[in-house]
């Protein structure tokens, strides 16, 4: 086959793909979907491992994990639920072109991630204050490197999130143009779908 | 425009509210069965029900194609699967 025939063929295949699927791509910049699917494999990972780690001394982890606060564990994931509603209603209102609306959304979802980042701060102190530490056994080593992990994530979005405010509330995104807005939902979305793994896994299953 | 924003609202709206009563069903279970081993398969499904209403619904992966659209309940599938094997190996 010549280089042209091959040429041809491949035109036809993207042809014929584009024909069958006319879907939107992925929301945001298809970047962030690449550092998505990378954070979320390298969590993957984590959860297994503390799955497995899990299996090789039952009793002790199940010790461990109930000196958990899990009301905590549950006032955050209402958080990060409340928090990822607010930043898909402002991905709806930049959609339909209200920019203000989107930064006040967001700036809730911002609020909110603050409020997680507090009551993870008190469970931390908690931890500290009994003497608690990475090294104290493999279970508290998973809790505090996992929860720190995502910890720093949910900082990331804030952050992420706070500048997208800055930009929608100069005007920076419009109906037609608001790739950034989808791109910082996205991420935090990711955040809110970690969480959905580890509460169960670390602070409620035994 | 604005009948497609309210519609838009509403369906957020309506997954909030299934994913906060999930969440408190997740809490109650570790309430009440303790989290046993057969609370366990119900735990990794209330989660990745909660997964999917979050990828389809809040990052708006239902409008995609399927290759994309099959990451999601992939990925939980696969992590959950894991977890599930490995729960079943300590009561072994």
């Amino acid at each position: 086959m010549k280089v042209r025939d091959i040429e041809l063929t491949a035109n036809e295949f993207t042809g014929s793909l584009s024909e069958r699927d006319d879907r939107p791509s992925l929301p945001g910049d298809f970047a962030i979907w690449i550092f998505i699917f990378a954070e979320m494999l390298a969590f993957g990972v984590l959860f297994i491992t503390f799955a497995f780690a899990r299996a090789g001394d039952v009793e002790m982890y199940n010790a461990s994990q109930q000196t958990l606060n899990q009301t905590a564990g549950l006032i955050n994931t209402i958080l990060l639920i409340t928090s990822s509603y607010f930043v898909a209603c402002a991905v709806a209102a930049i959609s339909s072109g209200n920019a203000r609306h989107c930064a006040n959304w967001l700036t809730g979802a911002v609020m909110l991630g603050g409020c997680f980042v507090a009551v993870k701060i008190f469970e931390f102190s908690e931890k500290i204050d009994s003497g608690i530490s990475l090294s104290t056994n493999s279970f508290y080593m998973f809790y505090l490197s996992l929860t720190f992990f995502h910890l720093m994530h949910v900082l990331m979005g804030m952050v992420i999130l706070g500048f997208i405010i800055v930009k929608a509330r100069r005007g920076g995104y419009s109906r037609k143009q608001h790739t950034g807005v989808e791109t910082g939902a996205s991420f935090w979305h990711m955040v809110d779908l970690l969480w959905i793994i580890l509460f169960p896994l670390v602070y409620i299953m035994h | 425009m604005k009948t497609s924003y309210r519609k838009t609202h509403l369906t957020s709206f309506a997954v909030w509210v299934a994913l906060i009563m999930l969440t408190l069903l997740t809490y109650r279970i570790g309430e009440t069965s303790r989290a046993g081993s057969y609370a366990m398969p119900s735990l990794l499904v209330i989660s990745l029900v909660k997964g999917q209403l979050i990828a389809n619904y809040f990052m708006g992966l239902r409008s995609v194609s399927w290759g994309w659209r099959l990451v999601m309940p992939l990925y939980f599938l696969l992590v959950g699967g894991f977890i599930a094997l490995a729960y079943l190996n300590s009561l072994i």
